[in-house]
């Protein structure tokens, strides 16, 4: 790759980045009049809600049951086993539930998100809002940003849930911990404001970002099928780069 | 100016009136100084080649896209000037018919006619309900109020579209090639919808197509535009009889012509190596 071309690659990354941020301010100026279209808002909660249920709660459970398998194996070394059940929890509520929901309502949502409103504008339908003097930005783009705000803590809170059951199911069922110790000894160490609302401000930034990203590139998505396909990729890409680099960043100053 | 074109009589019947209108999108000038009447009650067609700017003028009429000088007024008001309020206000009175139909694929054919009225007019669905099967029924489709638009054929799609730009009983119709894709039958519904529309309501139509038999079915007045520029005008009849090298491409059917045959390329001798290339 030559330089050349190199400084335009960089130069288009920031191009898009300053269209992102100004794309971010239209819509959140078309969040207020969105209001008026409160029931297109449930029903886009919904949507993204139900579309990643599934995925959501498969994930949870599976990631609370390897989580308890590594940290059983750590733990013994210890002799601390029995703080299990405390590990399990602060690992899922500070990192992996916000964390893993994100990317996984980012594959799941997002991209249908995307989708949908690429397609919506390759087919004229934006336009035809704006001509019956709708204005797509509050119809459209604002109830799907603020779905995405609402269904994330929602949906990592159910992941979590998840993810301790499977924690459970392995620790107390399988390797045969007290049910008590696990239960108890949780509990006791988890705070509600340190541990659980911290992931919870996470998990409302993360969905912030995620349909940001996801609406922002069907809107700009170029009005053909490759565009709309490429845009989707791009909204997974994006989507978990900027999931964990912002995960690192507000861990840094959460701590 | 091209000397062969007369311009266009200013007038007060005039609906949709353009002037001097000049714009670029990025290096490539669309129109470069275009005038423009559309009498009121009238029938206006746009014809000219594909890529000229003819969906682009349609933006600029309801000021989706505005032009970089010139003046747009439709109903003596300035578009080029009017708040987003007011655009909006302005667009309640313009039916626009787009090239692919654009209707919202979540709702059904009902839904999609009750979307405008829905979102600007408190009514009682019972009325409400009412409007929609009347326009429903103008255009035929009444029946099918009830199907998704992934149901309809490309001809039916069109018409609920149409049914879903008068649904304010506007002043103003644009339509955006509105018969590219039909097969004849359709394509004759869809031209005597717009006949109809046009003379029983005296709603104020401007065609962009290039159907020449539709058009002269329909038109009262032709504009051909090209390069930018109004290369002729007037009636459908008298525009195919007027003796231009545009007109006689566009009517005559040459392939070659002021719009070339072959895209811009090296001389083809050189390129097959049979000369030596000029320095
Ligand atoms: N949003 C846009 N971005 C870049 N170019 C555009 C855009 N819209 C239109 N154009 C260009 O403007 C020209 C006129 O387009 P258009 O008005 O759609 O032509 P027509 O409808 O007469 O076929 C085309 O060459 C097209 O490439
Ligand atoms: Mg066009």
């Amino acid at each position: 790759m030559n330089a050349n071309l190199r400084r335009n690659w960089l130069l288009q990354g920031v191009v898009s980045l300053g269209e992102c941020g100004l794309f971010f301010v239209a819509v959140a100026g078309a969040v207020p009049k969105s209001l008026r279209y409160w029931r297109e808002l449930c029903r886009q909660v919904w949507f993204v809600g139900a579309m990643s249920l599934v995925i959501v709660m498969t994930c949870g459970l599976f990631v609370g049951m390897v989580l308890a398998l590594q940290l059983f194996n750590t733990l013994s070394i210890f002799g601390a086993t029995s703080e299990l059940g405390t590990a399990v929890a602060l690992s899922l509520f500070r990192e992996l539930g916000p964390v893993v929901t994100a990317l996984l309502v980012a594959g799941r949502a997002g991209t249908a998100v995307t989708a949908e409103i690429g397609l919506m504008r390759a087919t004229d339908q934006l336009d035809a809002m704006s001509m019956m003097a709708v204005d797509p930005l509050a119809y459209v783009a604002a109830p799907r940003f603020l779905a995405g705000i609402i269904a994330m803590p929602l949906l990592a809170c159910v992941f979590n849930a998840m993810g301790i059951f499977g924690g459970h199911l392995v620790g107390v069922t399988w390797l045969g911990l007290d049910n008590g110790t696990f239960w108890g000894n949780m509990t006791s160490t988890v705070m509600l404001q340190r541990d659980i609302l911290d992931g919870v401000y996470k998990s409302i930034v993360f969905g912030g970002v995620v349909s940001l990203i996801a609406v922002f590139q069907g809107y700009t998505a170029p009005p053909t099928s490759e565009g709309v396909a490429y845009s989707t990729t791009r909204t997974v890409v994006f989507s978990s780069i900027v999931i964990l680099a912002f995960d690192f960043v507000m861990t840094a100053f959460m701590t | 100016m091209n000397p062969g074109v007369a311009q266009p009589e200013s007038s007060a019947a005039a609906l949709v009136q353009v002037r001097g209108l000049h714009t670029r999108i990025g290096a490539k000038t669309i129109f470069d100084g275009l005038d423009l009447d559309v009498p009121r009650g009238s029938v206006t067609a746009i014809m000219g080649p594909s890529g000229t700017g003819k969906t682009t003028l349609l933006r600029h009429l309801t000021g989706q896209l505005r032009p970089d000088t010139g003046s747009v007024r439709v109903d003596g008001e300035e578009v080029t000037k009017l708040s987003r309020r007011d655009l909006f206000a302005l667009r309640e009175r313009i039916g626009f018919l787009f090239q692919n139909s654009a209707l919202l694929t979540d709702f059904s054919v009902f839904e999609n006619i009750a979307f405008p009225l829905r979102q600007h007019a408190k009514l009682p669905e019972e009325l409400l309900r009412d409007i929609v099967l009347t326009k429903l029924q103008a255009v035929g489709l009444r029946g099918a109020a009830q199907l998704m638009p992934s149901e309809l054929s490309g001809g039916m799609a069109r018409r609920v579209a149409l049914a879903r730009a008068i649904v304010f009983d506007p002043m103003l119709i644009l339509y955006d090639e509105p018969f590219v894709g039909l097969d004849p039958i359709a394509l004759n519904q869809v031209l005597r919808l717009i006949r109809t529309l046009n003379h029983t309501l005296g709603i104020t139509s401007i065609l962009v197509a290039h159907e020449l038999a539709a058009i002269q079915k329909v038109a009262d007045r032709v504009y051909l535009i090209a390069n930018g520029k109004l290369v002729a005008q007037g009636a459908p009849d008298e525009l195919a009889r007027q003796d231009s090298p545009w007109t006689r491409q566009f009517f005559g059917g040459e392939a070659d012509g002021p719009v070339p045959f072959h895209y811009p390329a090296p001389d083809y001798a050189t390129e097959l190596g049979f000369r030596e290339a000029h320095r």
